[in-house]
């Protein structure tokens, strides 16, 4: 045991004097933790909406209820409206608009409230005709012929030329388009029903938050990058320099030495567990200073932390050992981490990936390993971090086996 | 069982090493005695490395048995570890680590041993001790491997190709430090294929041929038993030649005179060889005179059936 703190000193300052390991450890996930949280963690996303707003009264200014209607659009925190000259064509504006990106427009039509004030009469009074044909006999026959003359009144001299169309025009390749597809007809539901004379719409969705806390942007991606760092220097970066330790003859060195070959694993099991916890603290300052994120990491979660630094760096230099040469041990290296780091969902959540992807995601160690400190970390709770703890101990205990089997200590 | 202090450092019995269809070394017995410096000679794949790699416990013979003072390789291969140094061929550490964090290191694998500011000073190596490994030279790195092997204050010292690759100063400065050792009581083996190394540092040298031991004697025997004559061939001036050739008589076993007009002294050792030469030089007039033979290289050609080349082949 006194041979693997000297050890653990020396790998660790060989380590934190490497660049390339230094960057890939510390400076390549904060700054992915910066651009990620600034990217997808600035509140919800906008969409930029265009209104070309034809429909305007005899005095040239728009009518109420077309302005009405934009002043709807514009209470929609989803979007960003803009309004487009009356009159323009549409085509000619979006080839002059070149590729500044997509454009989503609507287009209210000229006549826009004579249709709506119609189609509202007509809306009314279909709603009174209705109402007195479910009355039945609590209404006689002169009341009811007298109300039904008075309704028909409503609509004598309107053009019944159907509802008001909006016109909504975007790219074909424009994924959001059916998100603001969406949002436009609740907007328009909305003012439908009001134009009817419905003040409180019988259905009405109700929001609240379910987890403990408003989780924002950088909240996903520090448990996720965390994860992502120390599966990293466990299966690119630690079998690259083992591979170079065993290439350049440094390994066959200690071995000749008075070492034991467990010696060597623990002090390498224990420095890329330290060096995780440190990259831990920094990932965490970061996102403090940076976001005002405070998440202070309890033992559970250094707990994890640990499992998993133990998990990789065993496979690490199961990896190390079997491979010759550091470049191939890295590109190795890369060819399991990457996908599985693209697949687990560190970048993004798994419900934006195809299903099958979603399943193949659960099958990852480190899927269970952000998964749980995101439990731990960010939402405060115990609740499910019982399975991730599960694999990642089994993960551990295996990965230090097949190491201990195949790190050769003779015969190098 | 440990060794008494008259015991052979080092006994091996008919070691055999076996890779797959390829026998490294094959049957070989040869003892290391106590401070002295013992060479492994031979061409590249003779089995050199993996003969001191078994010594060394980072092998394990297919068959044979090693001792290593008074250890039986494989059965008690810590022990052996704790008491012996080895720079291994191709010598390197840690690159990102000082010279002395390095020898540090190495000092702290061990029960016990010396303080590495001592021997980084024994090796003459204080200057670069805040030197990254990386940033030396290829010579102050093997001095560093030995900086590194001595720091354990091993009774036996392992140096495999110690000087391949050094330039003829780094070369020459490795072979003072290697010499100081024996001074200090450590006993040396070495592998190498420089035959100058050998009659340079060598007390005792074994040569492998093909995993096989084909002579194993002091380097002085060696050179007399397998060494061939000791030639002096002179190219004589016209007025000189008779005095040239009496005095090559006065010491030689035979004299001749070969197809090029040059005179041919044959002596039975080197030493009578310098005494001619010494004689040849003070007499008169433009004569050259060439010293040839009996060295390791001709011990080498005799027993091998060829000489090496600088990269160790053979030739």
């Amino acid at each position: 045991m006194t041979r693997i703190w000297p050890l653990l000193v020396a790998l660790s300052k060989n380590w934190l004097r490497n660049r390339e390991a230094v960057f890939f450890a510390f400076l390549f996930p904060v700054i992915l933790l910066l651009i990620f949280s600034a990217v997808f963690g600035a509140g919800a996303s906008e969409f930029t909406l265009y209104v070309q707003n034809n429909d305007h009264g005899a005095d040239g200014d728009p009518t109420n209820l077309s302005t009405s209607f934009v002043d709807a659009l514009e209470d929609v925190e989803a979007l960003q409206v803009r309004s487009i000259e009356s009159g323009r064509n549409i085509t000619d504006w979006s080839r002059q608009r070149g590729s500044a990106g997509a454009a989503r427009v609507v287009i209210i039509p000229d006549g826009f409230a004579d249709q709506v004030r119609a189609g509202s009469r007509q809306a009314r009074r279909s709603v009174i005709l209705d109402t007195i044909s479910r009355a039945g006999d609590q209404i006689n026959q002169t009341n009811r012929a007298s109300i039904r003359q008075g309704a028909n009144a409503t609509v004598n001299g309107t053009n019944a030329t159907g509802p008001a169309k909006i016109r909504f025009l975007s790219a074909s390749d424009d994924q959001a388009a059916p998100a603001i597809r969406g949002v436009l007809s609740s907007v328009v539901a909305q003012f439908n029903s009001i134009a009817i004379g419905v003040e409180t719409p019988p259905t009405t969705i109700e929001s609240e938050d379910l987890g403990h806390r408003n989780v924002e942007g950088v909240d996903y991606y520090l448990p996720a990058l965390i994860a992502a760092v120390v599966m990293i220097n466990g299966l690119i970066t630690l079998p690259a320099l083992l591979a170079e330790f065993r290439g350049d003859g440094t390994l066959k060195r200690l071995t000749a030495t008075p070492l034991r070959k467990r010696d060597w694993i623990l002090a390498n099991v224990l420095q890329q567990s330290g060096l995780a916890l440190l990259i831990t603290g920094v990932m965490v300052v970061v996102a403090h200073l940076a976001f005002e994120v405070t998440v202070i990491p309890g033992p559970l979660a250094i707990g994890l932390i640990l499992l998993g630094a133990i998990t990789f760096t065993g496979f690490g230099m199961t990896l190390g050992s079997l491979v010759d040469g550091s470049d191939a041990a890295t590109s190795l290296g890369m060819a399991i981490a990457l996908p599985m780091m693209f697949v687990s969902g560190v970048f993004w959540e798994l419900d934006l990936m195809p299903e099958y992807l979603q399943t193949v995601a659960t099958l990852t160690p480190v899927y269970h390993f952000h998964r749980g400190l995101r439990q731990l970390m960010v939402l405060d709770t115990t609740h499910g971090v019982g399975l991730p703890f599960a694999i990642l101990g089994i993960g551990a205990l295996l990965a230090l086996v097949v190491s201990v089997r195949v790190t050769q200590w003779r015969d190098l | 069982m440990t060794a008494e202090p008259t015991d052979p450092v080092i006994a091996t019995t008919d070691l055999t090493k076996i890779y797959g269809d390829t026998t490294a070394v094959e049957d070989i017995s040869f003892e290391v005695h106590p401070n002295e410096i013992f060479a492994l000679v031979g061409p590249n794949g003779a089995g050199k490395t993996t003969t001191v790699e078994i010594l060394e416990c980072l092998r394990t013979p297919t068959s044979g048995v090693a001792r290593v003072l008074g250890y039986e390789v494989g059965e008690e291969s810590r022990a052996i570890k704790q008491r012996i140094g080895v720079v291994p061929q191709s010598f390197h550490t840690f690159d990102r680590l000082t010279v002395r964090e390095n020898v540090t290191l190495a000092r702290q694998m061990y029960e016990n041993g010396r303080d590495p500011g001592a021997v980084l000073t024994q090796l003459d190596l204080s200057e670069y001790a805040g030197t990254r490994f990386a940033d030396l030279s290829g010579g102050y790195q093997r001095r560093t491997g030995i900086a590194m092997a001595l720091v354990s204050d091993p009774d036996v010292l392992f140096l495999d190709e110690p000087t391949t690759g050094l330039d003829p100063a780094a070369r020459r400065s490795t072979w003072e430090q290697i010499e100081r050792l024996t001074e200090l009581g450590t006993t040396v083996v070495l592998t190498t294929h420089y035959m100058e190394e050998v009659e340079e540092l060598a007390d005792r040298a074994a040569l492998l041929v093909d995993g096989e031991i084909v002579a194993v004697d002091t380097v002085a025997d060696l050179v007399e038993t397998y060494g061939g004559d000791v030639k002096l061939v002179v190219s004589p001036a016209d007025d000189n030649h008779a005095e040239l050739e009496a005095s090559l008589r006065s010491i030689a076993t035979d004299v001749y005179q070969d197809d090029t007009g040059n005179l041919v002294g044959i002596f039975d050792d080197r030493y009578d060889a310098q005494e001619a030469f010494g004689q040849l030089l003070d007499i008169d007039g433009e004569h050259s005179i060439e010293l040839t033979g009996a060295g390791m290289e001709d011990v080498f050609l005799q027993l091998a059936g060829g000489t090496l080349g600088s990269g160790g082949e053979l030739q």
